[in-house]
Protein backbone atom coordinates (compact mmCIF):
# COMPACT_ATOMS: atom_id res chain seq x y z
CA UNK A 1 0.00 0.00 0.00
CA UNK A 2 1.12 3.56 -0.76
CA UNK A 3 1.64 5.65 2.33
CA UNK A 4 1.79 9.41 2.13
CA UNK A 5 3.19 9.60 5.64
CA UNK A 6 5.37 6.93 7.12
CA UNK A 7 7.51 7.03 10.20
CA UNK A 8 9.86 4.48 11.64
CA UNK A 9 10.85 4.56 15.28
CA UNK A 10 9.99 8.25 15.59
CA UNK A 11 10.92 9.35 19.09
CA UNK A 12 11.26 12.47 21.12
CA UNK A 13 12.55 12.96 24.62
CA UNK A 14 12.92 16.01 26.80
CA UNK A 15 15.60 15.82 29.46
CA UNK A 16 15.60 12.06 29.56
CA UNK A 17 11.81 11.76 29.59
CA UNK A 18 10.49 10.11 26.45
CA UNK A 19 7.29 11.75 25.27
CA UNK A 20 7.11 9.90 21.94
CA UNK A 21 8.47 6.37 21.73
CA UNK A 22 9.22 4.53 18.50
CA UNK A 23 6.12 5.60 16.64
CA UNK A 24 5.61 3.83 13.31
CA UNK A 25 2.87 5.77 11.56
CA UNK A 26 1.47 4.57 8.27
CA UNK A 27 -0.95 7.00 6.69
CA UNK A 28 -2.48 5.79 3.41
CA UNK A 29 -3.04 8.18 0.53
CA UNK A 30 -6.31 10.09 0.04
CA UNK A 31 -8.02 9.22 3.27
CA UNK A 32 -8.83 10.79 6.61
CA UNK A 33 -6.45 9.40 9.19
CA UNK A 34 -7.55 10.03 12.74
CA UNK A 35 -4.71 10.34 15.19
CA UNK A 36 -6.23 9.77 18.60
CA UNK A 37 -5.05 9.77 22.12
CA UNK A 38 -5.79 11.33 25.47
CA UNK A 39 -4.47 14.80 26.27
CA UNK A 40 -0.70 14.73 26.68
CA UNK A 41 -0.33 11.41 24.85
CA UNK A 42 2.14 12.83 22.32
CA UNK A 43 -0.13 13.68 19.37
CA UNK A 44 0.99 17.29 18.90
CA UNK A 45 4.64 16.41 19.44
CA UNK A 46 4.43 13.73 16.74
CA UNK A 47 2.72 16.08 14.30
CA UNK A 48 5.22 18.86 15.03
CA UNK A 49 8.05 16.43 14.34
CA UNK A 50 6.46 15.60 11.00
CA UNK A 51 6.47 19.29 10.17
CA UNK A 52 10.03 19.75 11.40
CA UNK A 53 8.93 22.28 14.00
CA UNK A 54 10.65 20.23 16.66
CA UNK A 55 13.59 17.91 16.22
CA UNK A 56 13.08 14.20 16.73
CA UNK A 57 15.56 12.43 18.97
CA UNK A 58 15.27 9.22 16.98
CA UNK A 59 13.70 7.60 13.97
CA UNK A 60 12.86 8.69 10.45
CA UNK A 61 9.89 10.17 8.67
CA UNK A 62 8.88 9.98 5.04
CA UNK A 63 6.33 12.24 3.43
CA UNK A 64 5.18 11.28 -0.02
CA UNK A 65 8.02 8.80 -0.23
CA UNK A 66 10.73 11.34 0.52
CA UNK A 67 12.72 11.09 3.70
CA UNK A 68 12.53 14.31 5.65
CA UNK A 69 15.73 16.03 6.69
CA UNK A 70 16.52 19.64 7.59
CA UNK A 71 17.68 20.34 4.04
CA UNK A 72 14.63 19.17 2.11
CA UNK A 73 12.05 19.93 4.80
CA UNK A 74 10.62 23.07 3.21
CA UNK A 75 10.56 21.54 -0.25
CA UNK A 76 8.56 18.57 1.04
CA UNK A 77 6.29 20.76 3.12
CA UNK A 78 5.39 22.82 0.06
CA UNK A 79 2.93 20.02 -0.69
CA UNK A 80 1.64 20.06 2.86
CA UNK A 81 -0.78 22.28 4.73
CA UNK A 82 -0.94 22.40 8.49
CA UNK A 83 -2.93 23.74 11.38
CA UNK A 84 -1.28 23.00 14.70
CA UNK A 85 -3.09 23.58 17.98
CA UNK A 86 -4.47 27.12 18.16
CA UNK A 87 -4.91 29.01 14.89
CA UNK A 88 -2.06 31.14 13.56
CA UNK A 89 -2.87 34.62 12.32
CA UNK A 90 -1.70 38.23 12.25
CA UNK A 91 -4.41 39.97 14.23
CA UNK A 92 -3.77 43.42 12.77
CA UNK A 93 -4.28 42.14 9.22
CA UNK A 94 -7.50 41.13 7.53
CA UNK A 95 -8.28 37.51 6.77
CA UNK A 96 -7.43 38.09 3.13
CA UNK A 97 -4.15 39.82 3.95
CA UNK A 98 -3.22 36.89 6.16
CA UNK A 99 -3.85 34.52 3.29
CA UNK A 100 -1.88 36.75 0.92
CA UNK A 101 1.19 36.32 3.13
CA UNK A 102 0.85 32.54 3.04
CA UNK A 103 0.19 32.66 -0.70
CA UNK A 104 3.34 34.71 -1.31
CA UNK A 105 5.46 32.33 0.74
CA UNK A 106 3.95 29.29 -0.97
CA UNK A 107 4.28 30.88 -4.42
CA UNK A 108 0.72 30.06 -5.41
CA UNK A 109 -1.49 31.94 -7.90
CA UNK A 110 -3.55 34.86 -6.60
CA UNK A 111 -6.88 33.29 -7.54
CA UNK A 112 -6.32 30.51 -5.01
CA UNK A 113 -7.04 32.94 -2.19
CA UNK A 114 -10.59 33.35 -3.47
CA UNK A 115 -10.95 29.61 -3.93
CA UNK A 116 -9.94 28.72 -0.38
CA UNK A 117 -12.04 31.57 1.03
CA UNK A 118 -15.01 30.08 -0.77
CA UNK A 119 -14.15 26.59 0.39
CA UNK A 120 -14.17 27.58 4.06
CA UNK A 121 -17.13 29.92 3.49
CA UNK A 122 -15.37 33.10 4.53
CA UNK A 123 -15.86 35.31 1.50
CA UNK A 124 -17.96 37.81 3.39
CA UNK A 125 -15.60 38.14 6.34
CA UNK A 126 -12.36 38.29 4.36
CA UNK A 127 -11.86 42.03 4.87
CA UNK A 128 -12.36 41.99 8.61
CA UNK A 129 -9.29 42.11 10.86
CA UNK A 130 -8.38 38.62 12.06
CA UNK A 131 -8.30 39.65 15.73
CA UNK A 132 -12.01 40.48 15.44
CA UNK A 133 -12.87 36.96 14.30
CA UNK A 134 -14.53 34.43 16.54
CA UNK A 135 -12.51 31.33 17.39
CA UNK A 136 -14.42 29.36 14.77
CA UNK A 137 -13.60 31.95 12.11
CA UNK A 138 -9.94 31.97 13.12
CA UNK A 139 -9.93 28.20 12.84
CA UNK A 140 -11.47 28.43 9.37
CA UNK A 141 -8.89 31.04 8.40
CA UNK A 142 -6.19 28.64 9.57
CA UNK A 143 -7.76 25.91 7.50
CA UNK A 144 -7.91 28.20 4.47
CA UNK A 145 -4.22 29.00 4.90
CA UNK A 146 -3.44 25.30 5.15
CA UNK A 147 -5.37 24.62 1.94
CA UNK A 148 -3.46 27.20 -0.09
CA UNK A 149 -1.18 25.66 -2.67
CA UNK A 150 -3.44 22.64 -3.13
CA UNK A 151 -1.52 20.44 -0.70
CA UNK A 152 -1.53 16.67 -1.04
CA UNK A 153 -1.41 16.31 2.71
CA UNK A 154 -3.17 18.28 5.40
CA UNK A 155 -1.98 17.96 8.99
CA UNK A 156 -4.58 19.21 11.45
CA UNK A 157 -4.04 19.16 15.17
CA UNK A 158 -7.29 19.25 17.12
CA UNK A 159 -8.99 21.52 14.56
CA UNK A 160 -12.31 21.54 16.38
CA UNK A 161 -10.94 22.55 19.76
CA UNK A 162 -12.99 25.31 21.31
CA UNK A 163 -15.59 25.38 18.55
CA UNK A 164 -19.32 25.36 19.16
CA UNK A 165 -21.33 22.36 17.89
CA UNK A 166 -22.20 23.99 14.56
CA UNK A 167 -18.56 24.99 14.03
CA UNK A 168 -17.48 21.43 14.79
CA UNK A 169 -20.00 20.11 12.31
CA UNK A 170 -18.80 22.51 9.59
CA UNK A 171 -15.13 21.67 10.05
CA UNK A 172 -15.96 17.97 10.17
CA UNK A 173 -17.91 18.12 6.92
CA UNK A 174 -15.11 20.02 5.27
CA UNK A 175 -12.50 17.49 6.39
CA UNK A 176 -14.60 14.60 5.12
CA UNK A 177 -15.03 16.29 1.75
CA UNK A 178 -11.33 16.93 1.12
CA UNK A 179 -10.16 13.40 0.20
CA UNK A 180 -13.13 12.86 -2.10
CA UNK A 181 -13.24 16.28 -3.75
CA UNK A 182 -9.57 17.16 -3.93
CA UNK A 183 -7.70 13.93 -3.27
CA UNK A 184 -6.14 15.42 -0.16
CA UNK A 185 -5.00 13.13 2.64
CA UNK A 186 -6.01 14.52 6.01
CA UNK A 187 -4.05 13.55 9.09
CA UNK A 188 -6.18 14.88 11.89
CA UNK A 189 -5.63 14.54 15.60
CA UNK A 190 -8.24 14.61 18.29
CA UNK A 191 -8.90 13.31 21.75
CA UNK A 192 -12.59 12.98 20.92
CA UNK A 193 -13.43 9.49 19.81
CA UNK A 194 -16.91 10.33 18.62
CA UNK A 195 -15.41 12.90 16.27
CA UNK A 196 -13.05 10.36 14.75
CA UNK A 197 -15.86 7.86 14.42
CA UNK A 198 -17.63 10.30 12.11
CA UNK A 199 -14.61 11.40 10.08
CA UNK A 200 -11.80 8.90 9.90
CA UNK A 201 -11.19 6.03 7.51
CA UNK A 202 -8.07 4.96 9.38
CA UNK A 203 -7.11 5.50 12.97
CA UNK A 204 -3.97 5.50 15.04
CA UNK A 205 -4.15 5.56 18.81
CA UNK A 206 -1.27 6.93 20.82
CA UNK A 207 -0.95 6.67 24.57
CA UNK A 208 1.98 7.65 26.77
CA UNK A 209 3.93 8.36 23.59
CA UNK A 210 3.43 4.88 22.12
CA UNK A 211 1.30 3.96 19.14
CA UNK A 212 -0.91 1.23 20.53
CA UNK A 213 -3.28 0.74 17.64
CA UNK A 214 -3.23 1.54 13.94
CA UNK A 215 -5.62 0.21 11.36
CA UNK A 216 -8.88 0.92 9.54
CA UNK A 217 -11.66 2.34 11.66
CA UNK A 218 -13.63 -0.83 10.90
CA UNK A 219 -10.86 -2.87 12.48
CA UNK A 220 -11.19 -0.80 15.61
CA UNK A 221 -14.89 -1.52 15.60
CA UNK A 222 -14.10 -5.20 15.39
CA UNK A 223 -12.67 -4.90 18.87
CA UNK A 224 -16.19 -4.24 19.92
CA UNK A 225 -17.24 -7.87 19.37
CA UNK A 226 -20.48 -8.40 21.16
CA UNK A 227 -20.76 -10.29 24.43
CA UNK A 228 -23.67 -12.15 25.93
CA UNK A 229 -25.13 -11.43 29.31
CA UNK A 230 -26.99 -14.28 30.94
CA UNK A 231 -29.56 -13.51 33.56
CA UNK A 232 -30.29 -16.61 35.63
CA UNK A 233 -32.02 -17.48 38.90
CA UNK A 234 -29.27 -19.92 40.00
CA UNK A 235 -25.82 -18.61 39.18
CA UNK A 236 -23.92 -21.56 40.70
CA UNK A 237 -25.79 -24.06 38.59
CA UNK A 238 -25.36 -21.90 35.52
CA UNK A 239 -21.60 -21.64 36.04
CA UNK A 240 -21.31 -25.44 36.36
CA UNK A 241 -23.16 -25.93 33.08
CA UNK A 242 -20.98 -23.36 31.38
CA UNK A 243 -17.84 -25.06 32.69
CA UNK A 244 -19.01 -28.44 31.44
CA UNK A 245 -19.50 -26.91 28.00
CA UNK A 246 -16.14 -25.14 28.10
CA UNK A 247 -17.62 -21.64 27.92
CA UNK A 248 -15.83 -19.06 29.99
CA UNK A 249 -18.31 -17.07 32.04
CA UNK A 250 -17.53 -14.01 34.09
CA UNK A 251 -19.70 -13.12 37.03
CA UNK A 252 -20.83 -9.48 37.06
CA UNK A 253 -23.37 -7.58 39.11
CA UNK A 254 -25.88 -7.83 36.31
CA UNK A 255 -25.37 -11.49 35.50
CA UNK A 256 -22.90 -13.79 33.80
CA UNK A 257 -20.93 -12.31 30.93
CA UNK A 258 -19.96 -14.64 28.10
CA UNK A 259 -17.87 -14.06 25.00
CA UNK A 260 -19.77 -13.70 21.74
CA UNK A 261 -21.07 -17.10 20.56
CA UNK A 262 -22.52 -18.31 17.31
CA UNK A 263 -26.31 -18.60 17.08
CA UNK A 264 -26.16 -22.44 17.21
CA UNK A 265 -24.04 -22.50 20.32
CA UNK A 266 -26.20 -19.85 21.95
CA UNK A 267 -29.34 -21.93 21.28
CA UNK A 268 -27.63 -25.07 22.57
CA UNK A 269 -26.42 -23.31 25.71
CA UNK A 270 -29.84 -21.78 26.39
CA UNK A 271 -31.43 -25.22 26.17
CA UNK A 272 -28.82 -26.72 28.51
CA UNK A 273 -29.24 -23.92 31.05
CA UNK A 274 -33.01 -24.29 31.06
CA UNK A 275 -32.82 -28.05 31.38
CA UNK A 276 -30.10 -27.92 34.04
CA UNK A 277 -32.15 -25.82 36.48
CA UNK A 278 -30.20 -22.60 36.13
CA UNK A 279 -33.42 -20.65 35.82
CA UNK A 280 -32.49 -18.76 32.67
CA UNK A 281 -34.85 -15.87 32.20
CA UNK A 282 -33.01 -13.54 29.83
CA UNK A 283 -30.09 -13.43 27.33
CA UNK A 284 -28.86 -9.97 26.32
CA UNK A 285 -26.37 -9.06 23.64
CA UNK A 286 -23.86 -6.48 24.88
CA UNK A 287 -22.01 -4.37 22.31
CA UNK A 288 -18.74 -2.73 23.44
CA UNK A 289 -18.88 0.93 22.57
CA UNK A 290 -16.00 2.62 20.81
CA UNK A 291 -15.52 4.61 23.96
CA UNK A 292 -15.02 1.36 25.89
CA UNK A 293 -12.47 0.15 23.35
CA UNK A 294 -10.59 3.41 23.52
CA UNK A 295 -10.50 3.22 27.29
CA UNK A 296 -9.43 -0.38 27.27
CA UNK A 297 -6.69 0.42 24.75
CA UNK A 298 -5.36 3.47 26.51
CA UNK A 299 -6.12 2.49 30.08
CA UNK A 300 -5.14 -1.16 30.01
CA UNK A 301 -2.76 -1.75 27.23
CA UNK A 302 -2.11 -5.30 28.40
CA UNK A 303 -5.63 -6.30 27.59
CA UNK A 304 -5.00 -5.93 23.85
CA UNK B 1 14.83 35.71 -0.32
CA UNK B 2 12.83 38.44 -2.08
CA UNK B 3 9.59 36.63 -1.25
CA UNK B 4 10.42 36.55 2.44
CA UNK B 5 11.49 40.19 2.32
CA UNK B 6 8.20 41.08 0.64
CA UNK B 7 6.14 39.23 3.22
CA UNK B 8 7.90 41.08 6.06
CA UNK B 9 6.61 44.34 4.62
CA UNK B 10 3.17 42.84 4.09
CA UNK B 11 3.11 41.91 7.76
CA UNK B 12 4.00 45.46 8.75
CA UNK B 13 0.84 46.91 7.28
CA UNK B 14 -1.04 48.89 9.98
CA UNK B 15 1.78 48.41 12.49
CA UNK B 16 2.46 52.20 12.32
CA UNK B 17 6.21 51.74 12.49
CA UNK B 18 6.72 54.87 10.37
CA UNK B 19 4.64 56.86 12.82
CA UNK B 20 6.74 55.58 15.70
CA UNK B 21 9.91 56.72 13.99
CA UNK B 22 8.39 60.08 13.10
CA UNK B 23 7.33 60.63 16.71
CA UNK B 24 10.87 60.02 17.96
CA UNK B 25 12.31 62.12 15.15
CA UNK B 26 9.92 64.96 15.97
CA UNK B 27 10.88 64.78 19.65
CA UNK B 28 14.59 64.83 18.77
CA UNK B 29 14.04 67.78 16.41
CA UNK B 30 12.11 69.68 19.10
CA UNK B 31 14.88 68.99 21.61
CA UNK B 32 17.57 70.23 19.20
CA UNK B 33 15.47 73.29 18.29
CA UNK B 34 15.16 74.13 21.97
CA UNK B 35 18.95 73.90 22.33
CA UNK B 36 19.44 76.08 19.28
CA UNK B 37 16.93 78.67 20.48
CA UNK B 38 19.42 79.58 23.24
CA UNK B 39 22.42 79.64 20.93
CA UNK B 40 24.79 82.58 20.80
CA UNK B 41 26.75 83.69 17.72
CA UNK B 42 29.89 81.82 18.79
CA UNK B 43 27.99 78.59 19.24
CA UNK B 44 26.25 78.95 15.90
CA UNK B 45 29.62 79.46 14.23
CA UNK B 46 30.56 75.92 15.29
CA UNK B 47 26.93 74.72 15.09
CA UNK B 48 27.50 71.27 13.58
CA UNK B 49 30.03 70.20 16.22
CA UNK B 50 27.74 71.61 18.89
CA UNK B 51 24.64 69.80 17.65
CA UNK B 52 26.49 66.56 16.83
CA UNK B 53 27.73 66.55 20.40
CA UNK B 54 24.24 67.08 21.77
CA UNK B 55 22.59 64.72 19.29
CA UNK B 56 24.89 61.89 20.37
CA UNK B 57 23.63 62.30 23.93
CA UNK B 58 19.98 62.64 22.85
CA UNK B 59 20.29 59.45 20.78
CA UNK B 60 21.89 57.63 23.70
CA UNK B 61 18.76 58.42 25.68
CA UNK B 62 16.12 57.93 23.01
CA UNK B 63 17.45 55.19 20.73
CA UNK B 64 17.38 52.30 23.25
CA UNK B 65 13.70 52.99 23.93
CA UNK B 66 12.95 53.45 20.23
CA UNK B 67 14.76 50.21 19.40
CA UNK B 68 12.83 48.32 22.07
CA UNK B 69 9.56 49.57 20.60
CA UNK B 70 10.70 48.89 17.04
CA UNK B 71 11.76 45.32 17.83
CA UNK B 72 8.51 44.77 19.66
CA UNK B 73 6.46 46.06 16.71
CA UNK B 74 8.32 43.76 14.33
CA UNK B 75 8.57 40.60 16.41
CA UNK B 76 5.68 40.38 18.85
CA UNK B 77 3.12 39.78 16.08
CA UNK B 78 4.72 36.39 15.49
CA UNK B 79 4.40 35.49 19.16
CA UNK B 80 0.93 36.92 19.76
CA UNK B 81 -0.57 35.29 16.69
CA UNK B 82 1.21 31.93 17.12
CA UNK B 83 2.42 32.37 13.58
CA UNK B 84 5.85 30.79 13.93
CA UNK B 85 4.42 27.28 13.62
CA UNK B 86 2.75 28.32 10.38
CA UNK B 87 5.50 30.51 8.90
CA UNK B 88 8.27 28.05 9.76
CA UNK B 89 6.67 25.38 7.58
CA UNK B 90 7.19 27.72 4.61
CA UNK B 91 10.25 29.75 5.51
CA UNK B 92 13.54 28.79 7.15
CA UNK B 93 13.72 29.99 10.73
CA UNK B 94 17.14 31.50 10.15
CA UNK B 95 15.79 33.40 7.16
CA UNK B 96 12.93 34.77 9.23
CA UNK B 97 15.44 35.99 11.82
CA UNK B 98 17.51 37.62 9.07
CA UNK B 99 14.46 39.36 7.64
CA UNK B 100 13.49 40.79 11.02
CA UNK B 101 17.06 41.98 11.54
CA UNK B 102 17.27 43.50 8.07
CA UNK B 103 13.90 45.22 8.35
CA UNK B 104 14.78 46.73 11.72
CA UNK B 105 18.23 47.64 10.45
CA UNK B 106 16.74 49.43 7.46
CA UNK B 107 14.39 51.41 9.68
CA UNK B 108 17.32 52.34 11.88
CA UNK B 109 19.47 53.54 8.98
CA UNK B 110 16.53 55.56 7.67
CA UNK B 111 16.04 57.10 11.10
CA UNK B 112 19.69 58.10 11.54
CA UNK B 113 19.79 59.40 7.94
CA UNK B 114 16.67 61.47 8.61
CA UNK B 115 18.41 62.94 11.66
CA UNK B 116 21.36 63.90 9.51
CA UNK B 117 19.07 65.43 6.91
CA UNK B 118 17.25 67.45 9.56
CA UNK B 119 20.57 68.55 10.98
CA UNK B 120 21.70 69.71 7.55
CA UNK B 121 18.45 71.64 7.00
CA UNK B 122 18.69 73.18 10.48
CA UNK B 123 22.30 74.17 9.77
CA UNK B 124 21.18 76.02 6.64
CA UNK B 125 18.26 77.69 8.41
CA UNK B 126 20.27 78.81 11.46
CA UNK B 127 23.32 79.65 9.37
CA UNK B 128 25.97 77.48 11.01
CA UNK B 129 29.40 78.95 10.36
CA UNK B 130 31.27 75.91 9.16
CA UNK B 131 29.93 73.34 6.66
CA UNK B 132 29.03 69.83 7.76
CA UNK B 133 32.18 67.70 7.61
CA UNK B 134 31.90 64.28 5.89
CA UNK B 135 33.95 62.57 8.61
CA UNK B 136 31.49 63.84 11.22
CA UNK B 137 28.70 62.28 9.17
CA UNK B 138 30.64 59.02 8.92
CA UNK B 139 31.46 58.93 12.64
CA UNK B 140 27.88 59.77 13.52
CA UNK B 141 26.60 56.92 11.36
CA UNK B 142 29.15 54.49 12.77
CA UNK B 143 28.40 55.54 16.33
CA UNK B 144 24.63 55.33 16.04
CA UNK B 145 24.14 52.50 13.57
CA UNK B 146 26.60 49.93 14.93
CA UNK B 147 25.74 50.33 18.63
CA UNK B 148 22.02 50.51 17.82
CA UNK B 149 22.19 47.29 15.79
CA UNK B 150 23.69 45.45 18.75
CA UNK B 151 20.93 46.82 20.98
CA UNK B 152 18.31 45.96 18.36
CA UNK B 153 19.54 42.35 18.25
CA UNK B 154 19.21 42.15 22.02
CA UNK B 155 15.71 43.63 21.88
CA UNK B 156 14.73 41.25 19.08
CA UNK B 157 15.70 38.27 21.18
CA UNK B 158 13.77 39.61 24.15
CA UNK B 159 10.70 40.34 22.03
CA UNK B 160 10.78 36.82 20.62
CA UNK B 161 11.36 35.34 24.06
CA UNK B 162 8.60 37.06 26.01
CA UNK B 163 4.95 37.15 25.12
CA UNK B 164 4.51 40.07 27.50
CA UNK B 165 6.25 42.92 25.73
CA UNK B 166 6.58 44.95 28.93
CA UNK B 167 9.82 43.07 29.67
CA UNK B 168 11.64 44.07 26.46
CA UNK B 169 10.29 47.62 26.77
CA UNK B 170 11.55 47.81 30.35
CA UNK B 171 14.94 46.64 29.08
CA UNK B 172 14.87 49.49 26.56
CA UNK B 173 14.13 52.07 29.26
CA UNK B 174 16.84 50.58 31.47
CA UNK B 175 19.23 50.94 28.52
CA UNK B 176 18.30 54.59 28.10
CA UNK B 177 19.23 55.30 31.72
CA UNK B 178 22.45 53.33 31.52
CA UNK B 179 23.35 55.15 28.31
CA UNK B 180 22.72 58.53 29.86
CA UNK B 181 24.79 57.70 32.96
CA UNK B 182 27.65 56.47 30.82
CA UNK B 183 28.26 60.03 29.60
CA UNK B 184 29.22 61.01 33.16
CA UNK B 185 32.08 58.53 33.22
CA UNK B 186 35.49 58.83 31.52
CA UNK B 187 36.45 56.61 28.58
CA UNK B 188 38.58 54.46 30.84
CA UNK B 189 35.68 53.69 33.14
CA UNK B 190 34.49 50.09 33.10
CA UNK B 191 30.91 51.36 33.24
CA UNK B 192 31.16 52.60 29.65
CA UNK B 193 32.64 49.32 28.45
CA UNK B 194 30.53 46.67 30.12
CA UNK B 195 27.11 47.98 29.13
CA UNK B 196 26.29 47.97 25.44
CA UNK B 197 24.20 51.13 25.93
CA UNK B 198 27.36 52.87 27.15
CA UNK B 199 29.09 52.26 23.84
CA UNK B 200 27.46 55.34 22.27
CA UNK B 201 29.54 57.45 24.64
CA UNK B 202 32.64 55.36 23.95
CA UNK B 203 32.34 56.16 20.24
CA UNK B 204 31.94 59.92 20.73
CA UNK B 205 33.79 62.02 18.20
CA UNK B 206 33.32 65.58 19.53
CA UNK B 207 34.88 66.81 22.77
CA UNK B 208 34.17 70.09 24.56
CA UNK B 209 35.78 72.54 26.97
CA UNK B 210 33.64 74.52 29.31
CA UNK B 211 35.06 77.92 30.24
CA UNK B 212 33.55 78.82 33.57
CA UNK B 213 34.59 82.47 33.35
CA UNK B 214 33.06 83.18 29.96
CA UNK B 215 30.44 80.41 30.31
CA UNK B 216 31.22 79.35 26.77
CA UNK B 217 31.77 75.81 25.50
CA UNK B 218 34.22 75.19 22.74
CA UNK B 219 34.02 72.01 20.73
CA UNK B 220 36.84 70.04 19.15
CA UNK B 221 37.25 66.82 17.17
CA UNK B 222 38.09 63.59 18.93
CA UNK B 223 39.17 60.42 17.18
CA UNK B 224 36.63 57.73 18.19
CA UNK B 225 38.14 54.85 20.16
CA UNK B 226 39.21 52.11 17.76
CA UNK B 227 39.22 49.57 20.55
CA UNK B 228 35.60 50.51 21.30
CA UNK B 229 34.67 50.20 17.64
CA UNK B 230 36.30 46.77 17.49
CA UNK B 231 34.37 45.73 20.59
CA UNK B 232 31.08 46.93 19.09
CA UNK B 233 31.76 45.12 15.79
CA UNK B 234 32.65 41.91 17.63
CA UNK B 235 29.48 42.23 19.70
CA UNK B 236 27.47 42.84 16.55
CA UNK B 237 28.85 39.78 14.76
CA UNK B 238 28.71 37.61 17.88
CA UNK B 239 25.25 38.87 18.83
CA UNK B 240 23.92 38.14 15.36
CA UNK B 241 25.37 34.62 15.25
CA UNK B 242 24.32 33.79 18.81
CA UNK B 243 20.85 35.30 18.41
CA UNK B 244 20.26 33.49 15.14
CA UNK B 245 21.53 30.22 16.54
CA UNK B 246 19.28 30.47 19.59
CA UNK B 247 16.28 31.41 17.47
CA UNK B 248 16.83 28.53 15.04
CA UNK B 249 17.42 26.05 17.86
CA UNK B 250 14.34 27.04 19.81
CA UNK B 251 11.56 24.54 19.26
CA UNK B 252 8.11 25.83 18.47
Amino acid sequence: MEYIVETKGLSKSYGGKQVVKDVDLKVPDACVYGFMGPNGAGKSTTLKMLLGLIRSTGGQAWIDGKEMNPKNRLEILRETGSLIESPSYYGHLTGRENLEIVRTLKKTPEKEVDQVLKLVRMERQQNKKAREYSLGMKQRLGLAAALLGRPRLLILDEPTNGLDPSGIQEIRELICELPKRMGITVLVSSHLLSEMDQMADYVGIINHGQLIFQDKLDALHEHSKSKLLLRVMNRTAALKILESRQVEGKMTEEGILLPGLSDDRTADLAAALSAGGAGLYRIEERQKSLEDIFLSLTGRRGSL
Amino acid sequence: MLREWKTEWMKLRRRKVGLLLLAFLGFTFAWCSWILSDAGVEELMDGYRWIFSNLSIINTILLPTLLAMLASRLCDMEIKGNTLKLICTMEKKGRLFDMKFLTGGLYLVLYVSAELLLLFVSGSVYGFGEPMQPRHVLYFLVQNVTVSLVIYLLQMMLSFRFENQIIPLAAGLFGSFIGLFSWFFPDTSLFRWIFVWGHYSLLHFIGNNWDEATRISTFYDVEPSRAALCLVLVLLAGGYLAGRHLFVRKEI
